[in-house]
């Protein structure tokens, strides 16, 4: 490989996208600080075995061997990374902690993906009740709200919903039929339906795959099982909540999709707007996020932004013409103190106009001379 | 909202636009193309002719949101997206074949030329044998002859190709037909126009089964 390469999944950031990250990353960590929420800056290299909660996804991580032996990664995932935090700091929740940060995961080769994702997030830890999603789902809605990302829809879901109807279903069936139904193969589904015995769940089983859509409508369609009705119960309690509290929100269930990450044990919620390729931000309850480094468990809630998808979303806005500020030597206090209150502008280093004056006509830029108001 | 499709041009294609007719689609611009791949005369539909792997780079990529493609493709390329429907049409399947003189219980590490280097791994791994993979990129029969592969791993549809290459078929390895994949996000996102287009066509091949 030569010197003038980058290595694939990789690409510099300049220009325009740049400046919409660094804008976004900086309203994000602002709004979230504001909020009460606590920085929190973990390493990009961690030891594999944080991230074992991840497995079987673990395999799309770089790795990476130290001195030891011992496999290190180039972190996948930020979530984990604070659990371990808390579990070896002797830090009493609850706390809140916000982050933003690249994360690292092999797309295939060649596909026009990106191994390097910027993620901006909030964890919220030692509160079981729901007023920690409720604070997380607004926050995150408020934000999109701000930066003028209409269209969103906000998809809800429940992680046990699916594995609780499983149970209802005799057991040599259960693993087949979950990974048809993931992986939505309707042929392979409606031959593993074909073998289950008859049972009043048959109809819903039937219409299963295609269970996500208007949140009021999937609702209406779970079947009477005692044992998915708090699921239920707590999903229409969060969709009321989110329509009496951001009702510009377009609100969706879906009750068929595994969760994004297996550690999700309660609500999930991910959103998207009409033209995004991915997901806008995505989150949940996890409330054995802590099994893997510790035997007392936390409630956590929490969520992040795809920062890259993000900035994609956001509308486009027009940079004002530059303009470039030509000055001498005696005018330092004055250029920079007019760069400040103009738009755009920026100090011009030439030392002679019309140098001064070729640089601003390559840019399209206006050019304000400081020298010649002096003479007038 | 349009529905994007992307379709496999050459065999997929002549295979699959029946089914696609009799599904309720108009697929005359697509018969009549000339050079044409791209095909937006229906606000329903939108519709590009690509290369089986590159449907799903497409489809990956969030450009289109439905493709239809061999499941050879699908699984040697592992696809990500929802594998939604068997379309039934395009069967074949793949086969381990060589030469007459060839011996499946060869005590050695043998050689296979394929095109599929991911199916045949994955074929090799569930016999418990390991095998050394050789990939080529197109009239793979040649292998076994000129002494390159001891066997191939390649799709069959008669087996004509073989018997005139003097191979023979040794072990049936996975059937391949033609699916419907789609992006899962676009699933999300046109939910009422996928899901109209599915049943469209389930109805169609039921019907063709009669």
């Amino acid at each position: 490989m030569s010197k003038r390469n980058l290595p694939i999944g990789t690409r510099d950031e300049f220009g325009p996208l740049a400046l919409k990250k660094v804008q976004l990353t900086n309203t994000l960590q602002q709004r979230f600080i504001k909020a009460g929420f606590d920085p929190i800056k973990t390493p990009v290299l961690e030891y594999r075995a944080v991230f074992d909660a991840m497995a079987p996804t673990l395999e799309s991580a770089y790795q990476f061997l130290e001195e030891s032996g011992e496999p290190l990664v180039l972190r996948p995932d930020l979530t984990l990374p604070v659990a371990r935090v808390m579990s070896t700091t002797g830090i009493t929740p609850p706390t809140k902690w916000c982050y933003v940060g690249d994360v690292f995961r092999i797309k295939k080769r060649h596909s026009g993906g990106y191994n390097q994702i910027t993620q901006a997030g909030v964890e919220i830890i030692g509160y079981p009740g729901s007023k920690a999603e409720a604070e997380c789902l607004l926050l995150a809605a408020g934000l999109c709200d701000d930066l003028g990302i209409n269209n969103v829809t906000l998809e809800l879901s429940d992680a046990s919903f699916v594995d609780t109807v499983l149970e209802q279903l005799p057991e040599v069936a259960r693993d087949s039929l979950k990974q048809a139904l993931f992986a939505k193969n309707l042929t392979k589904y409606a031959e593993q339906l074909k073998r289950l015995p008859q049972s009043p769940l048959n109809d819903f089983l039937a219409q299963w795959p295609w269970l996500f859509g208007d949140a009021d409508e999937v609702l209406a369609k779970i079947p009477p099982v005692p044992a998915l009705q708090q699921a239920v119960a707590n999903l229409k309690q969060t969709v009321d909540f989110l329509k009496a509290n951001a009702p510009q929100l377009q609100l969706t269930v879906d009750l068929s999709s595994p969760t994004p990450q297996p550690y999700y044990t309660g609500l999930v919620f991910r959103a998207y707007a009409k033209q995004s390729a991915d997901y806008l931000f995505s989150g949940g309850r996890y409330d054995r996020l802590l099994s893997s480094f510790q035997q007392t468990l936390q409630p956590a809630v929490g969520f992040s932004f795809d920062v890259d998808a993000l900035s994609l979303a956001l509308p486009d806005t027009k940079q004002p013409q530059p303009t470039l500020i030509y000055f001498n030597d005696s005018q330092w206090q004055q250029a920079q103190a007019l760069v400040q209150q103009t738009p755009n502008a920026t100090l011009c280093l030439d030392d002679n106009l019309r140098q001064a004056q070729s640089q601003a006509d390559s840019l399209g830029a206006k050019l304000i001379d400081l020298t010649q108001e002096v003479t007038q | 909202m349009t529905i994007n499709i992307a379709l496999t041009k050459g065999r997929t294609e002549k295979m699959v636009l029946p089914l696609l007719k009799r599904a309720g689609m108009n697929i005359e611009p697509i018969l009549n193309k000339g050079r044409r791949l791209i095909f937006n005369d229906d606000p329903n539909y939108h519709v590009i002719l690509a290369k089986g792997p590159d449907v799903l780079t497409y489809l990956n990529g969030g450009a289109m949101d439905v493709g239809i493609v061999g499941s050879d493709i699908l699984v040697e390329q592992r696809n990500p997206q929802y594998d939604m429907l068997d379309l039934n049409t395009g069967r074949c399947h793949f086969v381990l074949a060589s030469t007459k003189d060839f011996d499946p219980g060869l005590a050695r590490r043998k050689i296979i030329a394929t095109k599929y280097p991911q199916i045949t791994q994955d074929y090799f791994n569930t016999i418990g044998e390991d095998v050394e993979i050789i990939k080529i990129e197109g009239s793979v029969e040649l292998a076994p002859l000129v002494g390159l592969a001891d066997a191939i791993v390649d799709i069959v549809e008669t087996g004509d190709t073989l018997r005139e290459n003097h191979l023979q078929v040794y072990a049936e390895l996975m059937p391949v037909s033609t699916h419907l994949v789609v992006n899962k996000l676009a699933l999300k996102q046109k939910q009422g126009e996928i899901k109209q287009l599915l049943l469209q066509l389930q109805q169609a091949m039921q019907e063709a089964a009669l």
